[in-house]
């Protein structure tokens, strides 16, 4: 890194918008890490991106009503949570497929009510990719809520998601509430990817989910050292992220994903040669 | 103590079907505390499906199951009970989970749910590591163990509970015969020393019938039978795996093996 880009980020650092984004980003990034790892080994990830698609339909509906669309985003988004587990459990659709419905459902959705209020251009145009650096004092509010409401779960249910997601039969087993402890889970990825639309936007948000938990995978490492190690390539990659794309000027989201898929090709290499 | 008198399970007049056709037929018996109870028969005869009906797993057609004297319907006590699944040790090699902390999932029960494991839960793990024998690849990748060592890791686990009764189902399935030797070993150890009822799905008919105290014999019908030194072993198997069979079997491998112990 150059002197003056150096000089940028402390720069930087005394304005209001890099600030929030900063704030914004690192709970964003911890909480989609640590749901993400857990999608991963429940061999979910694609849940992940299904219902982020799904909550265009919402974010079209905030505009169109003129209501935060993150508040409506995440009402689509946890209808269809409940709609993909209830096709699943009632037999009536496999995982892949049920997503399937959701997603096309959920977009379909966006898709017509953008034509009935003849588009909304610009604004939704920064729900799909993300702004974080015009990330507002009400969308942190509604980021910090969500997302620490995130991490609190996943801290206090840490053992009893370990335990369904290594061994589902032996947990119920053991009166371990199965059920209504994977359909909280599934809400809790609704509520991640609804607090990272803002930061990084629908279309790419699976990308925080994933790669750092694969990253992490990479390392060999106890479960609670690859949970801490996700914790860290997300946070990492973040702030490297947003940090990298305002001085430079490019897409936020689009040099977060870099800087993730950095960390995994590192991570890979760094198993291969290990 | 009123436990001793009251059978650790009862099974009366029971009937398993899976996918509508039936599995089990007319099941009736008792298992009594500190049983050791070898369960054989063909593949497909209904060993898996008893154990799972048994443990409320999957729903069965009709007949009574009792535990600790307990309607298994209503039953609640699971934290006596443990069990070891079918190819529990097939898991995805790649899961980031060491041995100890795979252990310590059995300490996770309906009491804590939301609380964090305690140090009395951790000091169990780490005895139930110890037990098994397998203290020094404790915090190893469970991805990086052999098949035996697994074995031994997914036993801790159920033993971790400590359970008054555990059920195995195959535990010993692709390991070489040592191996299967040591953990037979172990088990009966279990049963002495701890005063474990076990009950195990097993394919080693000289290990049923040397370290065992009963043998159950499942294929759609279920019969059970205690070892005595008068049993003929194949009259016994013959009911589940049909006239032709035979199983040679002299009482002096049982010598070699202990001699081994």
């Amino acid at each position: 890194m150059t002197d003056s880009a150096l000089f940028d980020i402390l720069g930087l650092l005394g304005y209001q918008f890099f600030q929030y984004a900063l704030l914004g980003g690192v709970i964003v990034a911890l909480a989609c890490a640590w749901v993400g790892l857990f999608l991963i080994l429940r061999k979910e990830a694609m849940v992940g991106d299904g219902i982020a698609h799904t909550a265009f339909g919402g974010i079209a509906l905030g505009l169109f009503l003129n209501i935060n669309p993150l508040l409506t985003a995440l009402l689509i988004s946890t209808l269809a949570v409940l709609g993909i587990s209830y096709m699943r459990r009632k037999g009536l659709a496999q995982s892949d497929s049920a997503i399937a419905v959701m997603l096309t459902l959920g977009f379909s959705t966006g898709l017509i009510i953008i034509s009935i209020a003849g588009g909304f251009n610009v604004e939704l145009f920064s729900y799909l990719f993300g702004s974080i650096l015009t990330i507002d004092q009400g969308d942190l509010l509604i980021v910090s809520i969500l997302g620490i409401f995130t991490i609190l779960f996943l801290g206090v249910f840490y053992k009893e998601l370990l335990s369904i997601t290594f061994d589902e039969e032996d947990s119920r087993l053991m009166g371990i509430p199965v059920r209504p402890l994977s359909i909280a889970f599934n809400l809790l990825v609704a509520i991640t990817i609804v607090l990272s639309i803002k930061v990084i936007g629908i279309i790419l948000v699976v990308a925080l989910l994933v790669l750092p938990g694969l990253s992490a995978l990479q390392l060999n490492l106890s479960f609670k050292g690859t949970t801490l190690a996700a914790i860290g390539f997300g946070i990492l990659s973040m702030i490297s992220g947003i940090s990298l794309s305002a001085i430079y000027n490019v897409a936020t989201s689009g040099v977060i994903v870099f800087t993730s898929a950095g960390f995994f090709l590192f991570t890979a290499i760094y198993k291969r040669l290990g | 103590m009123e436990e001793d008198k009251t059978p650790v399970l009862e099974v009366r007049n029971v009937n398993v079907a899976r996918s509508n056709a039936l599995v089990i037929e007319d099941a009736n018996f008792t298992i009594q505390w500190g049983d050791y109870v070898g369960i054989v028969g063909p593949n497909g005869g209904g060993k898996t499906t008893l154990l799972l009906a048994i443990l409320g797993i999957i729903p069965r057609q009709r007949g009574d199951i009792r535990l600790f004297g307990e309607d298994i319907d209503s039953f609640s006590h699971w934290e006596r009970v443990a069990y070891v699944p079918q190819g529990a040790i097939k898991f995805d090699p790649h899961f980031p989970i060491t041995a100890r902390e795979l252990v310590a999932l059995g300490r996770v029960n309906q009491g804590n749910i939301g609380r964090k494991l305690k140090r009395e839960d951790w000091e169990a793990v780490d005895e139930a590591l110890d037990f098994m024998g397998i203290s020094d690849i404790a915090n190893k990748r469970i991805g990086q163990l052999s098949g035996g060592q697994k074995q031994r890791v997914f036993v801790a686990k159920a033993l971790v509970r400590k359970p008054e009764i555990i059920f195995l189902d195959e535990p010993v399935t692709g390991v070489d015969a040592s191996t299967q030797e040591k953990f037979y070993k172990k088990l009966s150890n279990l049963n002495t020393e701890k005063d474990i009822t076990i009950l195990i799905v097993s394919h080693d008919l000289t290990a049923v019938f040397c370290r065992m105290s009963k043998v159950m014999c499942v294929n759609r019908e279920v019969n059970i039978s205690e070892i005595t030194d008068d049993l003929e072993p194949n009259e016994v198997l013959r009911k589940a795996y049909g006239e032709h069979f035979h199983f040679v079997f002299h009482k002096h491998k049982c010598e070699v093996v202990f001699e081994n112990d």
